[in-house]
């Protein structure tokens, strides 16, 4: 079975949904920039948005997640933004603290 | 409410529970009361006496006295003639009139009312402290004309002698010093007052005193004596600092311990045998039934029997006690197969046998003797609280305590809880402790009257006439008398009182108890020196006796005569026991007459012998004096027969227990008490009270001779006397004689077990504490520091260095958190792949 | 037809989920109106924790936790808890039963409590107390949808709605660099969890095509019944253990905790009570929701896949009393999920639960030792939920009774962790130090909070005779009792791990109470500035009291809780 020589169907939108997660997790991971830790967050959640929406397809699949997964989708658009919102202001804030906003120097609070 | 049933309980209980409270609100908040406390105190015990009278109105009113009991005079001399063959009548417990003649037939017909006569009683339930395989240890109480008339007399003496204290303590409001304590350094102790805390005790003192009075069981009464012993400890060893006050009050407290042994053997012997320790039956169950297990005391001693005449019965279960070999045989006897219920009822069949000596060749009276153990058991007890040889010793000690202490321990209180429990008891005791309660009686009123003629020590003087008044109520009470031994207590409180408090006025004013540094004070404080004459007058007895007219005098002379009389009586029908009681409470009385003017002349009369002393002396001031005119008026009216059948007599007589209104004989027959109304015969008053007035005359005309008008010198008859003198002095050498025989063997015993305590038990525990230590500390050393120290240290430095090396995980960096993240779910997604690998089939 | 729809949603919503929704609305209405105050020059002054306080009072009214609202024939009638049906409100997002109404019950009693500590050490007049009050109130509905959450979309949004506030309530002491970082690590963590859990959550709903709960432990179980593919099972588990991260987070289990210390370090000791208690309970909630809904079967489904002819063999079985559920236990289709989820979270607990109380041991922080003090508590609290699904089709009311155990503890734990921070607190206000070293000679400074604060401790140790020791006996307990239906020796390997843990937990908390009350202050000991005020004690003595009190009748919250959660496992 080749993956790449297949009609488009609902495995490649999942691969899609897959890597934007992983990215997103690889960028959470690796940034040091705060904005750029909250990009990957957004790849995430784009990620798994693909999914709920390939899920929701009824071009796909015979049973399918139908109204409900483009609803969650929608929904999950909406609580990114406000949480985008918040953690920027948050970034913010750290920033007029420490004027600084490279996450490796937010290392005072451990142990 | 006003019920008898209702009121008398709920009043007398207040006035028991009123001191109580005082007593609490005074000990809480005594320091800030100051001046107050007294007031509280007072005013508590002044409220009880209100409500006592109040409950003495209720009874008379709801219970008419009786007449008085007089016998016709031919009856009584016929008695007197025919005793001892209606006595084997009595004896043989059948009252079989054909063998009796004529006479006694009608005075028995005479007092058949009277014999089946029952006194108005009122018990009840208060609070139930615990039951016994159905046997009930309770609050409860007793109220009958007895109790009645104590809480009167209680409650209004000890109302004066508050009233008094008030003044007499009024030094002990600021700081003190103590004269009679001096410290090592020399100087005189001195110590914040103690005001509140003397009339703290003095409520206690006076709710013990009411808490016995109103016992319902014997149980109660016994802790309240003991309340009572404890109270007196704290007022004799009121000033604790002097040695010789804290002596006095062990002293007091020990020898009062002595007497309580033996009542509690009486506790344990009636306990053991009857199951109850209630005096009248309580119907616990309300069913207005009395079930077997209600019944008191009395109704088991004294079962109203074929005819009537309650009297003493020895009880089943005294009598199966006392059989208990025979019983035991019964059962090892018994026929196989015989059923439990069989030889139970066949058991029962036989106790009337053993009781009454009839059973089959034993003429044993099995139960009698533990019947006479118990009585003499809680004898016992009354003799150390009464202060009756051999026990008297600590009375005349306790004079260590202020006063109106010594006023009221000797006249209301204390003392008077031993009379008063034999007068309670009354119904319970054997004709033969009677007997020992007679002797005890007439020894303690010799003993007691001879060391009182050479005291010079204004207390103790009056100190030895209450051990002697108290003898005499004792021997009233041991031939019979009951109405005259309960009748001189009521009379004897009053005077008694009145002559401490007397006292206690003079030594306010002169601070000295010596009478030698005294005399001529009734110039300086009048009040003082009439009322104690009045005060002597009453305990002399004087009197118009009977022969000459009208019967009159001072309350004394009435309980005095009574009490001869039911000797004299006593002497008809036992000539040789009878003529030593009567000669001795004879004698007494004229011992009494003299001791007592001795003193009121030595304090008051003649020239003054210490011009310093007498220089500062005055009168008391009025809070002291006017208890004073109350009391002495009371001593010369209380005992007045003028209040028709109110009259204490009739009271008193009322309160009569049941069974005692007919003749007792011992087991063996060989005593006879006759029944208490004989004695008021025409034939036995003549004589006796022409014989008690001679005796009072002639004690006062010999202390007027010997120290008013000087014809006698005494310091010659001391002379003349020296030996007799001596021994007086002495004290009989009592108190040697106890140190001989008691205090110096428990001392050299003691010292033999503290060397035995020392020597050989100590060494042995040093030597097993010394080895154990020693192994403890191989042990310490290897498995508790090596072993359990090191496994512990171990772990905790473990725990510990686990701890930090975790927190080495967090690092801070945000980054490695999320990245944690990503690792944590991959890695919990391997683990749980491997650990169940077969989940998914 | 789309009338028809329209007209079905209008009686849906209006006639059955609005009324059954009065709580939130009321806290919604109280956010608006904090928020309108603010607008209006006049209103200004009104303080918007007192009208928080109303609101929430309001709420609790409207919530009725004693006799709540059930949807009769003739609209909402008050009934007795035990009779409350189960019932799916807004179209199946989220249902009504006595579970959520007794979690919600104590998150606003929390509230109310928080409000009042607030109000005490005037912590919301520092920055815009209405700002506080509408975060704190916003969270609280996030944690509402969560313990009533029904559909994967609302377990989402409600993780959702309770975080983001609480990153704000971390972030608002704006001039705190502390603050700030605890802020921001707070705020990024939790974005990705989320976003993890969200991708866990698209996988699951991919699978069994539905995001509706019930709905989905039915397809789950015909899943497991007709011989599901290997990969199916890997996504399935892969997104059950992404859905997991995300309840994690929340929780602070292991090794999703790392933002709590950090955090709890960062923010003020009442938002740290705040995030320890409300959102912990919420949490805890949650992860019954989920984890019962995963592993047991809706009650109407169950039914009518029952409805088919019993065999032979199940008829054969009958007289004998164990029989029925053995047979049903083997044709138990779900049994393999539950197998998971009782080891992943059991597993989860006992290492959170030994994680948290080990790294306790070296902190010199107090707020920062409490905070994994919460983590192990978090741990214990768990550790029920295993012991509840894995007897959940052999024993039902052990089951309902483990999980009512688990309320108890949080209620009891309400107690204990308020009273902690709100003492820490004060001890901030009158020290101006968060250093265990400055407890020293604490009880001579403030007698009152030195002792409160020992009981607490002690309380938290689970010692006797101290509520602690109920809620850790009630979960010890409920663990024993599962271990005895099912024997099985993991159960047993959680009961061991329980008990341990309290042992090694011993020693931190008493190094607390040793630093109080028998270390005397030295000189590098922080000086008193101000002393505790009686209003300060009294409310450290109100909420220790309960501590106190509960062990002498604690049986009306059981039997309350038992009731609760009488139709939670049908």
């Amino acid at each position: 079975m080749n993956f790449l020589t297949e009609p488009v169907g609902l495995s490649h939108f999942l691969a899609v949904g897959a890597f934007l997660f992983v990215t997103g997790v690889v960028c959470m991971a690796t940034k040091r920039n705060t904005l750029g830790i909250l990009m990957g967050v957004e790849l995430v959640l784009n990620g798994a948005n693909i999914n709920f929406v390939a899920f929701a397809s009824p071009y796909f699949r015979e049973d399918n997640l139908g109204l409900e997964g483009n609803l969650l989708a929608l929904f999950v658009i909406v609580l990114a933004a406000a949480e985008a919102a918040v953690a920027l202001a948050i970034a913010l804030n750290y920033y007029n603290n420490h004027s600084t906003i490279d996450v490796d120097k937010a290392n005072e609070l451990k142990g | 409410m006003l019920t008898p049933e209702d009121s008398l309980p709920f009043l007398l209980g207040l006035a028991v529970l009123l001191p109580l409270v005082s007593f609490f609100v005074i000990f809480l908040f005594g320091k800030w009361l100051e001046q107050l406390g007294a007031h509280i105190a007072t005013g508590a015990i002044a409220a009880a006496a209100m409500c006592s009278l109040t409950a003495a109105a209720i009874w008379m009113a709801q219970h008419a006295p009786p007449a008085t009991h007089h016998a016709h005079p031919a009856e009584s001399h016929a008695v007197i003639s025919q005793s001892s063959v209606h006595l084997t009548a009595l004896h043989d417990g059948e009252h079989d009139h054909d063998h009796a003649d004529g006479l006694v037939h009608g005075e028995h017909d005479e007092h058949a009312d009277d014999a089946h006569f029952v006194p108005p009683v009122y018990t009840g339930h208060w609070y139930s402290l615990g039951r016994f395989y159905g046997s009930e240890v309770a609050i409860n109480y007793y109220i009958d004309a007895l109790t009645i008339v104590m809480f009167c007399v209680v409650t209004f003496i000890a109302t004066c002698i508050h009233f008094y204290a008030g003044g007499y303590m009024h030094e002990e409001l600021h700081e003190v010093t103590d004269h009679e304590v001096t410290l090592a350094d020399g100087t005189h102790l001195k110590r914040p007052g103690r005001y509140h805390r003397f009339f703290q005790y003095l409520s206690l003192f006076c709710f013990s005193m009411l808490g016995l009075v109103i016992a319902g069981n014997i149980a109660m009464t016994f802790v309240f004596w003991e309340l009572v012993g404890a109270c007196s400890y704290f007022l004799i060893g009121f000033y604790v600092e002097r040695q010789s006050a804290s002596t006095a009050a062990n002293k007091a407290f020990i020898v009062n311990r002595v007497g309580d042994f033996g009542m509690l053997i009486g506790l344990m012997a009636i306990w053991a045998s009857l199951a109850t320790f209630n005096f009248g039956d309580v119907d616990r169950n309300g069913d207005g039934k009395l079930d077997p297990h209600e019944h008191g005391l009395f109704s088991l001693l004294r079962p109203a029997g074929e005819n009537g005449l309650h009297e003493l019965r020895v009880p089943d279960g005294m009598v199966l006690q006392g059989a208990k070999e025979r019983v035991e045989e019964m059962i090892v006897a018994a026929q196989p197969g015989t059923t439990t219920a069989d030889l139970e009822s066949q058991i029962l069949a036989q106790v009337s046998l053993w009781r009454d000596g009839k059973a089959k060749g034993d003429a044993t009276h099995y139960g009698y003797w533990l019947l006479v153990i118990a009585g003499v058991g809680i004898f016992c007890g009354c003799v150390g609280k009464s202060a009756q040889f051999p026990l008297h010793v600590w009375l005349p000690d306790a004079m260590e305590g202020p006063t109106p202490v010594s006023a009221l321990v000797h006249s209301a209180t204390m003392v008077a809880a031993g009379v008063f429990l034999v007068a309670r008891f009354y119904p319970v005791f054997a004709p033969e402790v009677l007997l020992v309660i007679a002797c005890a009686g007439c020894i303690t009123l010799l003993i007691g009257g001879s060391i009182a003629i050479v005291a010079t020590d204004i207390k103790r003087v009056l100190a030895y006439s209450t051990v002697s008044q108290l003898g005499y109520m004792m021997l009233a009470l041991g031939v019979g008398g009951w109405a005259a031994g309960v009748m001189h207590l009521v009379t004897h409180a009053f005077f008694k009182s009145l002559l401490f408090m007397c006292s206690g006025s003079v030594i306010h004013a002169v601070h000295t108890n010596e009478m030698t540094e005294m005399g001529g004070l009734r110039k300086k404080m009048p009040y003082t020196a009439y009322t104690m004459l009045v005060g002597c007058l009453a305990i002399a007895g004087v009197g118009v006796p009977s022969a000459l007219g009208i019967p009159f005098g001072f309350s004394g002379y009435y309980s005095k005569d009574l009490m001869l009389e039911q000797a004299y009586l006593f002497r008809s029908a036992n000539p040789l026991w009878g003529s030593i009681f009567f000669y001795a409470a004879t004698g007494g009385a004229a011992v009494t007459a003299f001791y007592m003017f001795r003193m009121w002349y030595l304090t008051f009369a003649g020239e003054p012998r210490d011009e310093h002393r007498y220089k500062h002396a005055h009168e008391s001031p009025r809070v002291m004096y006017v208890p004073l005119v109350v009391l002495a008026v009371m001593a010369v009216a209380i005992a007045w027969p003028i209040f028709g059948n109110y009259g204490l007599t009739n009271v008193i007589e009322q309160g009569r227990p049941i069974g005692l209104w007919s003749d007792m004989a011992s087991l063996d027959g060989g005593y006879v008490w006759l029944h208490e109304s004989k004695s008021h015969a025409d034939e036995i008053r003549t004589p006796v009270g022409l014989m008690a007035f001679g005796a009072a005359m002639t004690g006062i005309f010999l202390a007027s001779a010997m120290y008013l008008w000087r014809v006698l010198d005494p310091t010659d008859a001391r002379r003349t006397f020296a030996p007799v003198y001596k021994f007086l002095v002495h004290k009989w050498w009592f108190d040697e004689a106890y140190d001989v025989l008691f205090v110096r063997p428990a001392k050299v015993i003691a010292a033999c077990c503290v060397w035995i305590d020392k020597q050989c038990i100590d060494r042995l525990l040093h030597g097993l504490a010394w080895s154990v230590r020693q192994i403890a500390r191989c042990g310490e050393a290897w498995v508790d520091q090596g072993a359990i120290d090191g496994a512990i240290n171990w772990f905790a430095a473990k725990t510990y260095s686990t701890g930090a090396a975790l927190r080495g995980m967090q690092t801070g960096s945000l980054r490695q958190y999320v990245m944690f993240i990503v690792v944590g779910a991959l890695a919990m997604f391997v683990l749980m792949s491997f650990w169940s690998y077969g989940f998914a089939r | 037809m789309f009338y028809q729809l329209i007209e079905q949603l209008r009686i849906d919503t209006l006639q059955q989920s609005l009324p059954l929704f009065g709580a939130e609305l009321t806290l919604v209405v109280a956010i608006v109106l904090i928020l309108l105050c603010r607008m209006l020059p006049v209103l200004e002054k009104v303080d918007s924790v007192w009208l928080g306080i109303v609101g929430v009072i309001a709420a609790l009214i409207a919530l009725r936790p004693f006799q709540p609202w059930s949807i009769g024939a003739d609209g909402p009638v008050a009934i007795a808890m035990g009779q409350l049906q189960p019932t799916e409100t807004f179209t199946g997002m989220l249902t009504h039963d006595g579970f959520a109404i007794a979690i919600k019950a104590i998150l606003l009693f929390f509230l109310l409590l928080f409000f009042l500590l607030t109000k005490i050490t005037k912590l919301s007049s520092r920055f815009d107390s209405a700002d506080f009050v509408v975060l704190a109130l916003g969270s609280i509905l996030g944690m509402f949808v969560m313990s009533s959450a029904n559909h994967m979309l609302m377990i989402f949004m409600g993780v959702e709605m309770a975080s983001v506030p609480s990153y704000a309530l971390v972030a608002l002491q704006r001039r705190n660099k502390k603050g700030s970082e605890g802020a921001l690590k707070y705020a990024v963590f939790g974005a990705g969890a989320a976003g993890v859990m969200l991708y866990g959550v698209s996988l699951l709903c991919g699978v069994l095509n539905s995001a509706h709960l019930p709905t989905m432990a039915t397809r789950l179980s015909e899943l497991f019944a007709s011989e599901p593919s290997g990969s199916e099972v890997l996504v399935l588990a892969l997104g059950g253990l992404m859905l997991g991260v995300g309840l994690s987070f929340k929780l602070s289990a292991f090794p999703f905790h790392f933002w709590c210390p950090d955090v709890f370090e960062g923010a003020s000791a009442e938002v740290d009570a705040f995030l320890s208690i409300a959102s912990k309970t919420a949490a805890l909630a949650l992860l019954v929701r989920v984890a019962v809904g995963f592993t047991t079967l809706p009650a109407e489904p169950a039914q009518v896949a029952r409805a088919t002819p019993p065999t032979i063999e199940q008829v054969a079985f009958v007289d004998a009393e164990a029989a029925p559920e053995k047979a049903l236990q083997s044709s138990d289709p779900l049994a393999p999920a539950r197998k998971f989820v009782v080891l992943l979270i059991g597993v989860v607990a006992v290492v959170t639960c030994t994680f948290g109380n080990l790294a306790a041991y070296a902190q010199t922080n107090v707020k920062r030792l409490l905070a994994y003090s919460t983590i192990a508590h978090a741990g214990y609290m768990m550790m029920a939920v295993p012991a509840a699904i894995a007897v959940a089709e052999v024993d039902k009311n052990s089951a309902r009774q483990a999980i009512a155990y688990l309320a108890l503890y949080a209620v009891i734990y309400l107690f204990m962790n308020l009273g902690a921070f709100a003492a820490i607190a004060f001890v901030r206000e009158a020290v101006g130090s968060e250093e265990i070293k400055d407890y020293a000679g604490m009880l001579k400074r403030g007698p009152t909070l030195a002792i409160c604060l020992t009981l607490i401790l002690v309380s938290l140790i689970g010692l006797p005779p101290l509520a602690g020791f109920i809620g850790k006996f009630a979960i010890f307990a409920a663990i024993a009792q599962a271990w005895n239906l099912t024997s099985s020796p993991f159960l047993m390997f959680l009961l061991i791990a329980g008990g341990l843990n309290t042992a090694i937990s011993l020693f931190y908390y008493l190094r607390i109470a040793k630093v109080m009350t028998i270390d005397s202050e030295s000189d590098d000991t922080a000086p008193m500035q101000r002393p505790i005020g009686i209003i300060q004690n009294g409310y450290l003595v109100l909420v220790t009291a309960p501590l106190v009190l509960l062990l002498f009748n604690w049986d009306f919250l059981n039997a309350w809780l038992l009731e609760a959660v009488s139709h939670i496992i049908t």
